[in-house]
């Protein structure tokens, strides 16, 4: 191994291990998790009144922080797979990033839904009793398969840095040094075993396109096969799969920016890969614009009855703050600032990430509420708090809950695994 | 376009009249009609019932009485009936005027028996703490009532109904005159009233015409309810089934298969597709999970 090679191995392999720092911040996030699992602990008990969700908006925030895992999730398969089969060299490095963001989000989406659910305890009745037309099945069809590509894309190709591990970290505790025995699978960088991954991998990435695009394709059909004002639309499914490119690209760049400084990683995840990232938010944020404006102008052109009510809300009503915001805020700014070359250097764009991906999530709150507030027959004698929904404390809490279940699996995983594939990273230096 | 303007104003004139005078007009109840007095007791009971009817049928109109919140926009307005305009009225008067409608006041002669009217009655007043039911008019006679026989005549080829209407009067069972009788179609929600109300001759006999296009079920069966009113001899109503209407044979909606219906009756495309796309992947999966298996044994002994 030339020494050129061995510097980078061991740069990579450096910051593997459970320091004092991960175990502050782990005590930090368990701690919260257990509030947040105290509150679910009361809904468990008390049941769903505890929430703001009423008959009239039965999908809140739970439901909206769910479409919101689901969008971040699909960000492996734009950067591993629409980038890596194109071939764009510059995105490779960033690939375990986005593996590990998708899984920890898409792994997590599932427990999202179950806190929406009265009786958790009949979670299985949908595998009894469901009816294979509804989209729900499909939805849990198809996380349950992404979640498993994600788990094979994450793991085949890091493999052989397993290994590295496994020969090179002999100080680590020895239950570790065990872990990475096992998941190495007696890697010895033979031919015949890199053709196997290579061919899996490959495999892999042509079979994410079909599925990520389906996860949020159906994840939006839920809505769009409803025929309510705000949800009635034809394209809702590219709509969902843009926006979720948005809040993805978003994640990883906050990622890229923490690992780097955490990590001090800076040589590895350059201004450079910054620059290129940033230039590749824009772009996916025209093309959700582009899909923004399709999806309300129609709308607004025809003003068709119920529709009417619902966009006013949104436009000049009780809304509109949040909608302008979030439109303009989370997306328009975003993608002019971006367009400059000095706003894609690593900190600006990090805190403009930041704002688009508050945004995302506001945005799947939009899209979510306001319609279930405009049923077509007129909400008539029901108290006021069936009419205006607002999350209860305890539902807010159970709703960070899983953010801090993703904060933690990408902390494990960050600290257990080398970050950037230490292959990818060595091709990448030496061209 | 002079005259175009002076015909308008002149018509927006009219209308503005009209609405006015028929806001501010009194609805005039006949004298007898508005010293009826209730025959049932407006106890607990009735108002209870009253409560229901009420919910069910004037709410959407009138708003729960003493909370303000009648539909502002109809013209008139309809009075939220706790008001004391309302309450002044005697019982007889709101009889009337839920049994006959006015505007868009619609009436409950059809859809409300005289009992519902009078528990509704009995609803409105327990609004008003200082009603005190006047006495209770006299039940009709039940020997009486018992007495009368109705006495349907169906003619399905010419799609007529007569109904003699019979009873017991001095010494012997005869036909009975001035009887009121309606003919209605049972619904799902509802009757469907057929013709006119009629009055019956001396004959004690009336005749209906009916359509001839009604569906019926699938032997082109109608539920028909023939009603009878008669100041002496109450009111009473009867069911009859006759073949007065078009055989109409709908399968159930949930019969084949279909989007809609249970799991099992799921469109075989859907399963198939289903089961194509899922297995094809999940076949491509387990391969790849396969093979790591084969990773390990090749790295046991590596052909270096
Ligand atoms: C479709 C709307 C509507 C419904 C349903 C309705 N009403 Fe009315 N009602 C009106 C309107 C409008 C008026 C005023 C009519 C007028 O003054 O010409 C009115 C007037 C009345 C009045 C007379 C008030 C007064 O003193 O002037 C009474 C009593 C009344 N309604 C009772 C009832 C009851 C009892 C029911 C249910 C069985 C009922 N209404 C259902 C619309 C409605």
């Amino acid at each position: 191994m030339s020494v050129a090679n061995e510097k980078i191995v061991s740069d990579l392999l450096k910051p593997i291990g459970y320091g004092k720092g991960f175990l502050i911040w782990m005590s930090f996030l368990t701690a919260i998790l257990i509030a947040c699992l105290y509150a679910y602990s009361i809904q468990l008990r008390e049941g769903l009144g505890v929430t703001g969700l009423r008959d009239y908006v039965s999908w809140g925030i739970y439901i909206a922080n769910f479409v919101f895992f689901v969008a971040t999730s699909l960000i492996g398969m734009l950067i591993s797979a629409v980038l890596g089969l194109t071939n764009i060299k510059w995105a490779s490095p960033l690939a375990r990033i986005a593996e590990i963001i998708s899984l920890a989000f898409a792994a997590v989406a599932g427990l999202v839904i179950i806190s929406d659910m009265g009786r958790p305890d009949r979670f299985l009745y949908l595998f009894f009793y469901g009816r294979i037309q509804s989209p729900i099945i499909w939805d849990v069809t198809v996380v349950t398969t992404y979640v498993v590509i994600s788990i094979l894309l994450l793991y085949l190709p890091m493999i052989p840095d397993i290994a590295l591990c496994r020969d090179r970290l002999t100080h680590l505790p020895k239950w570790q040094r065990k872990i990475y025995e096992i998941l190495s699978v007696n890697w010895q960088n033979t031919p015949e075993q890199q053709h196997i991954i290579r061919q899996g991998v490959k495999t892999l990435l042509i079979l994410i396109i079909p599925v990520a695009l389906a996860i949020h394709t159906v994840t939006s059909w839920l809505f769009a096969v409803t025929h309510r004002p705000g949800w009635d639309s034809t394209i809702f499914g590219p709509y969902f799969v843009t926006g979720a490119f948005v809040s993805g690209t978003a994640a990883v760049i906050i990622a890229m920016y923490v690992f780097r400084r955490i990590y001090h990683l800076e040589q590895y995840i350059t201004a450079e890969l910054f620059d290129k990232i940033g230039k590749l938010l824009v772009l996916v944020s025209l093309v959700y614009l582009y899909f923004n404006i399709n999806e309300y102008l129609v709308p607004v052109y025809k003003l068709k009855h119920a529709d009417a009510a619902h966009l006013h809300e949104l436009f000049q009503g009780r809304f509109a703050i949040l909608y302008w915001s979030v439109q303009i805020g989370g997306l328009l700014i975003p993608i002019i600032l971006l367009l400059f070359k000095p706003m894609r250097r690593p900190l600006p764009l990090f805190i403009v990430a930041i704002f688009v991906i508050v945004g995302a999530w506001f945005k799947r709150y939009l899209i979510v509420i306001p319609t279930m507030q405009h049923p077509f027959l007129p909400i008539q004698n029901v108290p006021i708090e069936y009419q205006i929904y607002k999350p209860t404390l305890i539902e807010i809490a159970i709703t960070v809950a899983p953010i801090i279940l993703v904060l933690m699996i990408i902390t494990i995983l960050s600290k257990t695994f080398p970050i950037l594939p230490i292959q990818e990273v060595e091709n990448h230096e030496n061209n | 376009m002079r005259i175009i303007k002076y015909f308008l104003s002149l018509t927006l004139l009219l209308i503005f009249l009209q609405t006015a005078l028929l806001s501010a007009e009194e609805w005039e109840v006949p004298a007898d009609k508005a010293k009826r007095t209730s025959p049932y007791l407006f106890d607990e009971n009735a108002r209870k019932k009253g409560e229901d009817i009420f919910k069910r049928s004037c709410a959407s109109c009138h708003g729960i009485p003493g909370q303000g919140n009648n539909i502002k926009s109809l013209v008139p307005i309809p009075p939220d009936l706790k008001e004391a305009k309302v309450q002044k009225r005697s019982d007889g008067e709101l009889f009337y005027m839920i049994t006959t409608g006015r505007g868009a006041m619609p009436s409950f002669k059809n859809s409300l028996t005289e009992q519902e009217r009078w528990q509704v009655i009995s609803y409105i007043r327990s609004f008003n703490k200082d009603y005190v039911q006047p006495p209770l008019a006299k039940l009709v006679d039940s020997a009486k009532l018992r007495s009368v026989q109705i006495i349907p005549f169906f003619d399905t080829v010419k799609f007529k109904v007569s109904v003699l209407v019979k009873a017991f009067q001095k010494t012997d069972t005869l036909p009975l005159p001035d009887a009121e009788v309606s003919l209605f179609v049972k619904r799902y929600f509802g009757n469907l009233p057929i013709d006119s109300i009629r009055i019956t001759p001396s004959n004690g006999k009336v005749t209906f015409n009916f359509p001839s296009n009604l569906p019926g079920d699938s032997t082109g069966n109608i539920q028909l309810i023939v009603k009878v009113n008669h100041e002496m001899f109450g009111e009473l109503e009867k069911l009859y089934v006759a073949k007065l209407g078009v055989p109409t044979i709908k399968p159930p909606l949930t019969e084949k298969r279909a989007m809609w219906n249970v799991g099992k009756k799921a469109p075989l495309w859907l399963i198939f597709s289903y089961l194509i796309v899922v297995g094809a992947i999940w076949f491509f999966l387990v391969r790849i999970i396969l093979s790591i298996r084969k990773i390990k044994q090749s790295g046991k002994n590596p052909k270096l």
